[in-house]
């Protein structure tokens, strides 16, 4: 299953052509979905169902996308995306994918359902086709709609992650807050885009993992790791920062440079 | 086809001959208001009388009071959320170690429960619930009966059962809670001897998975004493439609919302039942090292 989710992104991600970035897409959604469901218990089951739905809606809207483009412009160039339909279609299927608001609704509850390395493999590798696409048709994409859902994914993404006492959620709200950053700078720079997603997919690689070592899936069993693995819990502490974005780590590279980047497009 | 059903309801008021009634006959499913299923009622069920949007009340200011009231359960809501989880402070939540979910002091915590017999299939049983003496417990007390109903389907009778109302906040939407801090339930019961069945039932998204239930049994002495039960949730074995699965896997508290916990009784013995139940609640025990009791099959 690695090997298809790793043959999937690569097709997607070095495809020119709309079929051949769509079957990326696809076969890493059929790769996943054992992967998530794999324990066999009804809340994994629940999680692969609600993964499946709403990646094949969102494929079938890329599809459509890509079909009215073809229609319209005779051409089936990923880079060569003109109609606005299609540009307003793709951003929604893109959103879906990706997990942006109004879109995101899924994404907590599908990670809650997964094993902590299934869902770094959600959080990370599954977002790299989607990214992939987004950069190659930003010029083509509306701002104005990018930069809501950006706006509204990092508010929404930090308020709803505040009360959560399960730690994969949060770090679904993470990402989605993250996932705003990211998408609303790949307009004017999509650069940075590449550049904060690398460092997210990098910091949260390694929450993931340390998580995963000490077997801490809520906030209670997080809160006594200090006793078993007190380096590993202060590293862990260090990522979690520079995650948040807190200045001299890594994490407020992107955010400073994303600011000073909308600063410049008298945006903030 | 709609006009001639219509036309055709007509002819009795225009007093039809010989071959109005032939047609009338054959036509007779159609023309009455029967479903297309069968119309059988099972004995206990009620007769329904009217389809459930006629129960609609378009009254204008019951509305508005019904607005207010879910507004003002909304503004509560937003404060609890601003406190931390569950309207409590994030210490509390990584810190306790006990919690009392259900207690028995008035007449408002019995509503939030509902109970239930074999009645509903047509038997014989009967089961109350009032609040004992001094208003320190709920007192469930009924006969069993495990006769079983002659209408040719059932072939076992004799259950009565009280479970928890599921929690729901403003309007209408389901509140979820996290139990997963805790290990086990912790009943402060008395009983009269017969065997209980505890139920829970997480409710699931997809109906597909409506069906399951988690269970387990508590015994009780029938003393004169008090007797406190801790039943840990790695004891809950997976069960559907009644039937208990091969693949077991243990309960998941981490979404307790709309979960709601069953007394279930139905130990195939006729006569009275009286359970005296204080308060339910959970509790976190250190000493309980066990995941789950049962084996699972691997996979793959």
């Amino acid at each position: 299953f690695t090997a298809s989710l790793l043959l999937g992104t690569t097709l997607t991600i070095s495809s020119n052509h709309w079929i051949m970035a769509w079957a990326g897409l696809e076969i890493n959604t059929l790769a996943i979905l054992p992967m998530i469901s794999k324990s066999h218990h009804p809340r994994a089951i629940e999680a692969a169902t609600k993964y499946f739905l709403t990646q094949a809606t969102a494929s079938a809207l890329l599809l459509f996308s890509s079909m009215i483009n073809a229609w319209q412009t005779g051409q089936w160039d990923i880079t060569q995306l003109t109609n606005p339909t299609s540009c307003l279609i793709l951003t929604s299927a893109i959103a879906m994918k990706l997990g942006l608001v109004p879109f995101h609704f899924w994404f907590p509850e599908v990670l809650q359902g997964t094993p902590l390395t299934t869902g770094l493999l959600l959080s990370t590798l599954m977002k790299f086709p989607p990214i992939t696409l987004l950069y190659m048709t930003s010029p083509s994409l509306n701002p104005t709609v990018l930069t809501s859902m950006a706006i509204l994914s990092t508010a929404l993404g930090g308020w709803m992650g505040l009360n959560q006492t399960q730690i994969r959620k949060i770090l679904a709200f993470s990402s989605i807050s993250h996932l705003g950053w990211m998408t609303i700078i790949i307009s004017y720079n999509p650069k940075l885009t590449l550049l904060n997603f690398y460092l997210y997919a990098l910091m949260t690689t390694a929450t993931f993992l340390t998580l995963h070592s000490t077997k801490a899936s809520k906030l209670s069993t997080l809160m006594t790791t200090w006793t078993k693995t007190p380096t590993l819990n202060a590293a862990l502490l260090l990522t979690l920062l520079s995650l948040a974005g807190l200045p001299p780590l890594t994490g407020f590279l992107p955010k400073w440079l994303i600011i000073q980047e909308l600063t410049k497009q008298d945006m903030a | 086809m709609a006009v001639a059903v219509v036309l055709l309801s007509g002819a009795p008021f225009h007093g039809g001959c010989c071959r109005h009634k032939v047609f009338l006959s054959l036509l007779g499913p159609l023309l009455s208001n029967s479903k297309l299923y069968s119309s059988y009622r099972r004995p206990g069920a009620e007769p329904k009388k009217k389809l459930s949007w006629q129960n609609a009340d378009f009254s204008f200011k019951k509305s508005i009071d019904h607005l207010k009231t879910q507004l003002s359960l909304l503004t509560k809501e937003t404060q609890d959320y601003l406190q931390g989880p569950g309207g409590h402070p994030l210490s509390q939540h990584v810190l306790e170690q006990t919690r009392v979910l259900w207690q028995f002091r008035s007449q408002e915590d019995l509503n939030k429960w509902v109970i239930s017999s074999d009645v509903e299939i047509g038997g014989k049983s009967k089961v109350y619930i009032k609040l004992g003496r001094n208003n320190q417990a709920a007192l469930l007390y009924g006969t069993l009966n495990t006769e079983v109903p002659r209408d040719g389907e059932t072939k076992y009778s004799g259950y009565c059962s009280m479970r928890s109302r599921p929690a729901v906040g403003s309007f209408n939407r389901k509140k979820y809670y996290d139990w997963s801090n805790f290990n086990s339930l912790y009943l402060r019961v008395r009983g009269d001897g017969r065997p209980w069945m505890v139920n829970i039932y997480t409710d699931p998204y997809f109906s597909h998975q409506k069906d399951d239930l988690y269970s387990y049994f508590m015994f009780t002495r029938g003393g004169p004493y008090w007797e406190e039960i801790k039943i840990p949730f790695s004891k809950f074995f997976f069960s559907s439609r009644g039937r208990v699965q091969d693949n077991q896997h243990p309960v998941w508290l981490d979404k307790a919302s709309f979960l709601t916990l069953g007394l279930t009784i139905g130990d195939k013995v006729d006569g009275p039942f009286q359970l005296e139940i204080d308060f339910i609640g959970l509790l976190n025990d250190r000493a309980h090292r066990e995941e789950f009791a049962y084996e699972t099959y691997d996979k793959n």
